[in-house]
């Protein structure tokens, strides 16, 4: 027979790697099965190519996919699949997730998003609920993964500061680019809160991580230096050093299966060969990103779980969330800055590292009183030469620019300016057109059905979003940007997914209960952002991170 | 800044750029003793044959050679694009795409100038091309072709295009470090998934 292990824990990023290695650390014996292969700091380069343009990181969309549905001009929900209109929504199918890929943007969440409904009451359309946990109940995790994954910072008291048990950061700030001097004195002078963007880079050498070598090259880019606080580097290594974890990588589990009584038995899953195989454990562990989480339960039907597991409330895929906002950018020209400045506007590697959280929340009759604001972070534009270079093939009429024209145009693309950018957070509010189901026609390469996702959004997203815009767009202007523009729409970052399996008191209106273990499966957890109800207004994944701590340490009472 | 730095100023001047080449504007040498070095290069054997010799002029039609520009042959354009579709992990539409247009584009060149495009004025190849552009087909095809050379401007020397990083002198790019070994290409990763 097969060795039983402890905990099977399917997917290996942000809400994989916590469970592990605090499960590893305290001597049980784990399994992580993973998609995607096992990639390491010497496999990471500053490869456009690698990174951005062909498929290493994510599968082949004729070979894995989703089907998108939205709507078209009628307001009917039409399917597309995504091999056919290109839109990616995988983020990183490999050891340590799209976490391998993020920028680390980290930002708590504040107490007002764990009482969303309570605080501002509900909204028509949207289903808003409080959370069966309070900040406070997270606020340990948020301070341990400051240590563990490794967060770079410096509080700044603010007004819409949340409350921190330790005073600061563990690490120093990264290196700053000379824009964010110049962004300070903006925001001085119009009475805002420059803040420090902490971030999930580490600025000095932490175990056998370097510390960030600014290459300019991080968001979307594998880090080679180890800085980058993956799930991989800062905690996977980790518990597989501890002789207690067993990652296997070109795992693709398909079906978890569950007996008579309603318990998982098995993760069924391909492995590299695409040889069927099965792992059994006492408690099963689901991360593999919100997508995926919910169509791997609504896959897994049996005798206790005709609808799939954990979907005796037809709750799951539910309340699917992205990130409400959008983004904006100013250009500074360096034909009006002497020769020193723009010199220092050119340099490339350090970060921006500043936003805004001034309407983090919004008092204001125009928006109706009292309403959920969201963050603004700012950044320089992304460094990838291939994609702004293409930019330049399409003029204004979308006819094909070639020859001189267009040579033209890359030198002045490339040479005449820099360019600050801004992303705008807002909650995605949770509403019946927004979930995953499976897809009756499409399947995978293994002849499953894949995941499709419904991608409507609420009105009220793109007023909050619109509300900031006008703000962040005056920053940039104040700064002396020229050419300021933004685009802020209901189209969804799939980069930026939770939801799907919210938690919550109610088994009827919920997937997990507070621990994040399903209602009516004992010995099942999700771990990833799949739990959250309603998603704050800030980037996921540090809130991820935490969370998963906190299961894991439910794990491990559960254990004993 | 540099206080929070545990590297020496000068290290940390030269990674941001402050020395070095990013306050050298484009140097016409590189350019020239590019060109030096590439007439002593001899062509690999499928760069003979038509279709590659076709796509070549194409390339640098859509992307000419001036005394401070490096055009299509400058960036290795070609070699990149061939070494890019002939690669067994490439999109194969893309390869047949490319060949297939070959044979529209000596069609129209034949209507016009009862020759090959390759046997073609510079001035007539431009007005084949400007034709081209004008249907969707055509338009799709040249995008495509421009794609490919875009990334060659661009991309880290060791996939065949942008030689000694002159795409990246010319448009004064920083590029990112450590850059690829040749057997830690995309495609070299690639296999690891399977």
């Amino acid at each position: 027979m097969n060795k039983q292990y402890d905990v099977c824990i399917i997917g290996s990023g942000a809400g994989g790697g916590p469970v592990a290695l605090t499960l590893a650390r305290a001597g049980y014996s784990v399994l992580i099965l993973e998609k995607g292969p096992w990639f390491t700091e010497k496999d990471f380069y500053k490869d456009e190519l690698a990174c951005c343009r062909r498929s290493v990181y994510t599968p082949k969309l004729s070979e894995e996919q989703h089907v998108i549905e939205d709507t078209d001009s009628d307001g009917n929900w039409i399917g597309q699949p995504t091999s056919d209109s290109g839109w990616d929504f995988w983020n990183g199918n490999l050891v340590g997730g799209s976490s391998n890929l993020m920028s680390g943007f980290f930002y708590r969440l504040k107490p007002e998003d764990f009482r969303l409904l309570s605080e501002f009451g509900p909204i028509k359309g949207a289903n808003v609920v409080d959370w069966p946990i309070s900040y406070e109940d997270l606020e340990p995790y948020y301070t341990l993964v400051e240590t563990e994954v490794g967060v770079s910072g410096r509080f700044t008291d603010h007004p819409r500061a949340e409350a921190r048990s330790s005073k600061d950061f563990p690490y120093p700030a990264t290196a700053e680019h000379p824009v964010s001097e110049k962004f300070d004195r903006a925001c001085q002078s119009m009475g805002l809160y420059s803040l420090p963007t902490p971030r999930a880079i580490l600025s000095r050498p932490k175990g056998g991580r370097r510390s960030c070598e600014y290459s300019g090259y991080c968001g979307s880019y594998g880090c080679s230096s180890g800085a980058k606080g993956s799930s991989r580097a800062a905690l996977l290594d980790q518990a597989v050093a501890t002789g207690n974890c067993e990652i296997k990588p070109l795992s693709k589990v398909y079906k978890l299966t569950s007996d008579e009584k309603g318990k998982v038995v098995s993760a069924d899953y391909y492995d590299a060969s695409e040889l069927k195989q099965s792992i059994h454990a006492k408690i099963f562990v689901v991360a593999c990103q919100a997508i995926e989480t919910s169509r791997l339960l609504l896959s897994s039907t049996g005798p206790k779980h005709p609808n799939g597991l954990a979907n005796n409330s037809r709750q799951v895929g539910k309340n699917l969330l992205f990130s409400a906002g959008g983004a904006g950018s100013g250009d500074f020209d360096y034909s009006k800055m002497d020769s020193r400045e723009s010199a220092a506007m050119k340099i490339r590697g350090p970060f921006v590292n500043r936003g805004l959280q001034d309407w983090y929340f919004i008092d204001d009759p125009a928006l109706g009183g009292r309403v959920k604001g969201g963050t603004v972070d700012f950044l320089l534009r992304h460094p990838n030469a291939m994609s702004k270079a293409m930019n330049a093939k399409w003029d204004d009429n979308d006819d094909l620019v070639w020859g001189r024209a267009l040579q033209k145009k890359l030198k002045a693309i490339f040479t005449e300016n820099q360019t600050l950018r801004y992303e705008i957070f807002c909650d995605w509010l949770p509403t019946d057109d927004c979930f995953v189901s499976l897809d009756d026609a499409v399947n995978d390469k293994w002849g499953s059905p894949v995941a499709k996702v419904r991608i409507g959004y609420h009105q009220h997203d793109l007023k909050v979003a619109h509300y900031i815009n006008e703000y962040a767009m005056k920053v940039l202007s104040k700064m002396g940007a020229e050419n300021v523009r933004s685009s802020i729409s209901g189209a969804p970052p799939a980069n930026l997914v939770a939801g799907g399996c919210r938690f919550g008191n109610d088994p009827e209106t919920s997937v997990l209960n507070a621990d994040c273990r399903a209602h009516d499966v004992e010995n099942l957890y999700v771990s990833d952002g799949s739990f959250m109800p309603t998603g704050g207004s800030v980037p996921y994944t540090w809130t991820i991170y935490a969370n998963a701590f906190r299961v894991a340490d439910r794990i491990k009472e559960a254990l004993c | 800044m540099t206080s929070r730095m545990n590297i020496g100023r000068r290290e940390f001047m030269t990674r941001m750029g402050l020395l070095g080449s990013m306050a050298i504007s484009f140097p016409r040498e590189a350019l020239a003793e590019l060109r030096q070095s590439n007439t002593n290069q001899p062509l690999p054997d499928w760069a003979e044959e038509p279709a590659w010799k076709t796509i070549a002029e194409v390339q640098e039609t859509i992307f000419p050679a001036g005394e401070d520009i490096p055009g299509a042959s400058d960036i290795g354009a070609a070699i990149y694009l061939h070494k890019a579709i002939e690669n067994p992990n490439a999109d194969g539409e893309d390869r047949d795409y490319i060949f297939r247009g070959i044979g529209w584009l000596d069609e129209l060149a034949q209507q016009r100038y009862t020759k090959n495009y390759i046997n073609l004025s510079e001035k007539q190849k431009e007005k084949i091309i400007a034709e081209t552009v004008q249907t969707s087909a055509g338009r799709k095809w040249v995008s495509l072709l421009l794609t490919y050379l875009l990334e060659a401007l661009l991309c880290e020397p060791v996939y065949g295009g942008n030689p000694n990083g002159i795409g990246w002198k010319w448009l004064e790019h920083q590029p990112g470090y450590p850059t690829p070994a040749a057997d830690k290409t995309w495609d070299q990763l690639l296999q690891r998934r399977s």
